[in-house]
């Protein structure tokens, strides 16, 4: 089935370039129930009895005399349940985003192609020829953009990334002279580490680790929403894919404790994933824009599952995989509520905005919920994931991580709160909006459903990545569908609903029992001044530099950023260009000495040797 | 579990919550009378709490901003009451073997959350402000505070409260937290960081009435306001609660027999009394910091020797 | 429900835990201090004094009024949950003291919004307001202090009054521009 379906996308893929931008919405949407329905099926392989349709292992596609084998992984399926899904999701989203058919959905659909191909990529050549074609794919979805800094940045970092992973593949084959990822054995010797370190370091650009992220702000805050919902949601889990396959299947992780005897390399990792996680945190809540707020909570959200991985225990990566699933869903629909948003508004900037949530109820309810999953407020899946990741660096004793993985977690309170105030709440700025289409609410609420389950099951997700982490080697918690049991703690989701049910009743009570009346929020104390008084000239909206106080103080210590680094680097290959090109000095008689010097060289050495 | 445990179970977390409101509004009473003292005024009687919160919440008209303001007033009570149920009260677990320190630490964000999306519904600018100065004091006030967590949760290889309070009160009192070199500075530490989120002079800038009007309350009247003056009630005792489970054995001095659960109840009981007084101690002695005083006191001076006990402790452990 | 179906501890609540709001225009705002500080503690009876009217039961006038002040009084005093009150102090609001023959000072509060105590006086002692308090709570128990029905009752009857006090100033205002203009 595999073949067909990657067949039916590419087909789909050249289908919607000529065809209009409704008709392609729908095909595209078509075309991704049947991965959807794959998934269903495979979930078979592992234990869980869906349906059945004939299951299949691997297959290989001979294409212009290579061929791609490809074979369905407990890990590859398990991160096809966080890729695929939100596939017709966004679809159904772009549905009635889109004013015209400009290209977005064949690429769209190449991007899932690819997506696919990677997490079913049977060894290491059907890995990079889907990896590139991803990020050509979505290259050209970002090109779409016409945003100068958002283009070349994704461009370099992409080559980057694709030179790094090509790289470590190198190496590995020729260490191993096979590329099938079933019989690579990454030698612990420099070579095998080099492989190891640049194969990280391309797979952490894609997943937007600091501080190799310069490039997501731009590309989050500058292309189109559904893309960029696609891009953070799925595309950024493949770097994390790639991650997982060396550090655990390949036993890339045991290798490095080898080489390194006395460090752990893995420290460096999740103290990395640590960073990130505090300091976008922390650049986060410093935003205007909707958008690049969401983008530095990514990269902070994302920075856990480096956390997970750097730690290496069952706990932590579990609580990695956790975190990864939930970040798919709930960063698809922050970014989905964000255009949304933006397509009743037109406007980005939170300062702008404003009271959009009383007009567009159900965008605010997806939205909120998502954002209690992003803070990991408890008995969302959100907190469960979370709680593994704490819980792993309390017991693996990492002092450091854990108090700056902590703060991060309270940061991401004051950054949603930004979103929840600025945009959705406060003063009522868009009184004559509507509610989104009700494709775009649709979308929404399918991709809060699966948060939803975890919820109450947390257990199932673990049951569900069991095989996964079996594959690695890493062994799975002691747990059932409502406990996970750790050596430190248990978290027990039942006992939270039920107090929470009983501690609802007295909240219930006072609210059912004493009446209230609904004013218009225009009826509001401000010292006994009215506000019709003023026209609405007076903004009544807290939103602009919202954090005032706290920015004065640490954000002197991000002026620099990254990105200045990265420009110091670019000033200083500049400066060599500029003096290499010196040489073409375009007269003859230069390039005559050149060639005299060159051949006296030549002779030199001949004399020499 | 069967249903006549959790019967049992959720009788004695409901029986509990009605003694954590009672208790609550008599600090809210007492506080008030010890402030009073302090400035040498005789002040309301103790029973002013509960005084106040019926007259809220028989006010007849009480004005709401639509379903989103509502939800302050639902989250409020309801999360409170929550992280109390996963809190080791005197001695009785209650629901803290089910959870554990991240989760009460999670569980107390709720109500805030509650508050900041009433107080964003509410449209008051007053209130918005007064929302991001919270919000900036809670990410100012956890850094210590957590880091002291951790150094506990490391020295006693455990993140479940009951545990720590169990492995506290192995030899009665002399084995309490507070009697370990570190955890003396640890407690002090935290000790400030409680001052923070009781939201206690020096760092009552979120509600300074005087210059935002309350702040995050200012839109909240009638029946929303009593329930936050429950919530505030009921959040002094969990949150003194934590202070006293983490460092004072929670109160734990006997074990076993009815005996032993009563007198821990007292011991507990007089010690979050102890630790709120002397938090309105400092309350009565102290002006206001401004918000930027306040993270650069948590983040420099209170981090720093919270990291020192953090890494005493790990010395102690490896 | 009516004010005498009401549950005699609510009343009892309501009447130990009078917070107030203060307006202070006037001058009678200096004799508030020493009615919260230590020398006449009125935190003795539960009173305490709130930030916005959204949690105020007391509305507290501290003297005169202007036309300009008024319209932010009512809002104020719209803006209060029932059951609220008003406690007016000094002369000035009973009769326009000696701002009687102003022309744009209101000279009877009680015609504008319903006030249950007034407290006499240029200006009132600290023992004055103590006492209207302890009038206010008498009454509150008694069931007398019923100034927000009255408001409810007689709503138009008080806007008509207050618009005719706002009105009077914008007409002034007009004369004056067109005495400007001649
Ligand atoms: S009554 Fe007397 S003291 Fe009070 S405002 Fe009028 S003039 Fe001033």
């Amino acid at each position: 089935m595999l073949d067909i379906i990657l067949a039916e996308i590419l087909v789909a893929a050249i289908i919607t370039f000529f065809v209009g931008r409704k008709l392609a919405a729908i095909i595209a949407m078509a075309v991704s129930i049947l991965p959807l329905i794959a998934l269903l099926d495979w979930a078979s392989l592992y234990g869980f009895n869906i349906i059945h349709l004939g299951i299949e292992k691997s297959i290989s596609i001979p294409i212009a005399g290579v061929s791609l084998n490809l074979a369905i992984t407990p890990l590859g399926w398990f991160f096809a349940l966080m890729i695929i899904p939100l596939f017709p999701a966004i679809m159904l989203f772009s549905y009635s985003f889109y004013k015209k058919n400009d290209g977005f959905y064949p690429f769209m659909l190449l991007a899932l192609l690819s997506s696919i191909g990677i997490i079913m990529a049977k060894d290491m050549l059907t890995f990079f020829l889907f990896w590139e074609m991803m990020s050509w794919s979505s290259f050209l979805l970002v090109y779409r953009s016409r945003d100068k800094e958002a283009v070349m940045s994704y461009f370099i970092f992409s080559s980057l990334s694709a030179f790094l992973i090509f790289l470590g593949i190198l190496i590995i084959y020729q260490q191993n002279a096979s590329l099938l990822l079933s019989s690579i054995n990454i030698e612990s010797n420099a070579y095998g580490v080099v492989a190891i370190i640049s194969l990280i370091a391309g797979f952490a650009i894609k997943s937007v680790l600091m501080p190799l992220h310069a490039w997501a702000p731009y590309v989050y805050s500058k292309s189109d929403e559904p893309f960029v919902a696609f891009l953070a949601g799925g595309l950024s889990k493949l770097g994390y894919y790639g991650m997982f396959l060396i550090l655990f299947i390949l036993a890339g992780a045991k290798v490095l404790e080898t080489y390194f005897t006395n460090l752990s390399p893995n420290y460096i990792l999740a103290v990395f994933g640590a960073l990130s996680a505090f300091i976008a945190t922390l650049i986060a809540f410093m935003q205007d824009d909707m958008r690049k707020l969401l983008a530095y909570s990514s990269i902070g959200q994302l920075g856990y599952i480096a956390i997970g991985f750097g730690i290496g225990t069952p706990l932590a990566v579990s609580g990695a995989l956790f975190q990864a699933f939930n970040h798919a869903f709930f960063k698809a629909v922050l970014f989905l509520a964000a255009g949304a948003v933006a397509y009743r508004t037109g406007k980005w900037k939170i300062s702008e905005l404003g009271g959009v949530g009383y007009r567009m109820p159900f965008t605010f309810m997806a939205t909120l919920f998502a954002i209690f999953t992003l803070a990991a407020i408890p008995i969302t899946s959100g907190f469960a994931a979370k709680w593994l990741l704490y819980e792993s660096a309390i017991d693996a004793k990492y002092i450091f991580v854990a108090p700056i993985m902590l703060i991060a977690g309270v940061g991401a309170f004051l950054y949603s709160f930004r979103i929840l105030y600025g945009v959705f709440l406060g003063e009522n700025r868009y009184p004559n909006i509507k509610e989104a289409p009700k494709s775009m609410v649709a979308a929404m609420f399918i991709l809060v459903m699966p948060l939803l389950i975890f919820l109450i099951f947390p257990g199932y997700m673990l049951d569900m990545m069991h095989d996964a982490l079996i594959s690695g080697n890493i062994a799975t918690l002691n747990h059932n569908a409502f406990v996970i049991e750790t050596s430190l703690a248990s978290y027990n989701t039942i006992a939270v609903i039920v107090a929470l049910m009983i501690a609802l009743i007295p909240a219930i009570l006072i609210y059912k029992t004493r009446k209230h009346r609904v004013v218009d929020f225009m009826d509001n104390y401000l010292a006994g001044e009215l506000p019709e008084l003023y026209d609405n000239k007076i903004s009544m909206h807290a939103a602009s530099r919202f954090y005032k106080p706290i920015e004065e103080i640490i954000g002197p210590y991000f002026e620099p950023g990254t990105m200045s680094y990265y420009m110091a680097i670019y000033r200083g290959l500049k400066a060599i260009s500029d003096a290499v090109r010196k040489i073409y000095t375009g007269k003859a008689g230069d390039y005559a000495i050149y060639v005299t010097l060159f051949l006296l060289i030549i002779m030199g050495w001949f004399i020499w040797m | 579990m069967d249903v006549s445990a959790i019967m049992i179970k959720s009788a004695v977390v409901i029986a509990y919550a009605f003694i954590g409101t009672f208790i609550g509004l008599l600090f809210l009473g007492v506080g008030r009378k010890i402030v009073a003292r302090v400035h040498n005024r005789v002040g309301p009687p103790f029973y002013q709490g509960f005084i106040d919160v019926a007259k809220l919440l028989s006010k007849k008209t009480n004005i709401s901003h639509g379903w989103i303001f509502d939800l302050a007033l639902l989250f409020s009570i309801s999360g409170i009451l929550l992280a109390f149920a996963f809190l080791p009260v005197g001695g009785i677990k209650l629901l803290s073997t089910d959870g554990d320190a991240f989760l009460v630490l999670y569980l107390l964000a709720i109500p805030a959350l509650g508050f900041a999306l009433g107080a964003g519904a509410s449209g008051n600018p007053n209130a918005g402000i007064g929302v991001m100065r919270a919000l900036v004091m809670m990410l100012s006030y956890e850094l210590p505070f957590v880091i002291t967590m951790i150094a506990l949760m490391i020295y006693y290889d455990t993140t479940s409260i009951a545990r720590i309070v169990e492995l506290q009160s192995v030899n009665g009192i002399s084995s309490w937290a507070i009697f370990i070199p570190p955890f003396m500075l640890a407690a002090a530490v935290a000790d400030m960081a409680l001052q923070g989120m009781l939201m206690e002079q020096p760092f009552d800038i979120p509600v300074a009435p005087h210059e935002i009007a309350s702040g995050p309350m200012v839109e909240f009247g009638g029946k929303y306001l009593g329930t936050l003056m429950l919530y505030k009630a009921i959040s002094i005792v969990v949150e003194t609660t934590l202070f006293v489970d983490f460092f004072l054995g929670g109160g734990v001095i006997m074990h076993g027999g009815i005996v032993a659960n009563i007198a821990n109840f007292i011991v507990w009981f007089v010690l979050i009394f102890i630790v709120f007084t002397l938090s309105l101690l400092i309350n009565t002695a102290f002006p206001r910091f401004r918000i930027e005083q306040a993270f650069t006191f948590y983040w420099k001076y209170e981090a720093i020797l919270a990291t020192v006990a953090l890494i005493w402790v790990y010395w102690m452990v490896i | 429900m009516r004010y005498e179906e009401w549950s005699g501890i609510a009343r009892k609540a309501s009447k130990r835990s009078l917070w107030m709001v203060h307006f202070c225009t006037g001058c009678g705002a200096i004799e508030m201090p020493p009615v919260m500080t230590s020398r006449y503690d009125m935190e003795r009876f539960g009173i305490a004094s709130m930030a916005t009217p959204r949690q105020a039961d007391v509305l507290l006038i501290t003297g005169y009024l202007t036309v300009k002040t008024l319209k932010r009084v009512v809002q104020v005093y719209e803006q209060m949950q029932s059951p609220k009150y008003v406690i007016a102090l000094g002369s000035c609001t009973m009769n326009g003291g000696m701002y009687w023959d102003s022309y744009n000072t209101i000279k009877r509060l009680d015609k504008y919004i319903p006030v249950d105590i007034y407290v006499a006086g240029c200006m009132p002692r600290p023992e004055g307001i103590m006492n209207a308090f302890l009038k206010l709570m008498k009454l509150i128990d008694e069931g007398k202090a019923r100034g927000w029905e009255r408001y409810k009752k007689y709503y138009e009857r008080y806007k008509k009054n207050q618009e005719m006090a706002f009105n009077f100033v914008k007409k002034e205002e007009k004369e004056e521009e067109k005495n400007e203009g001649d």
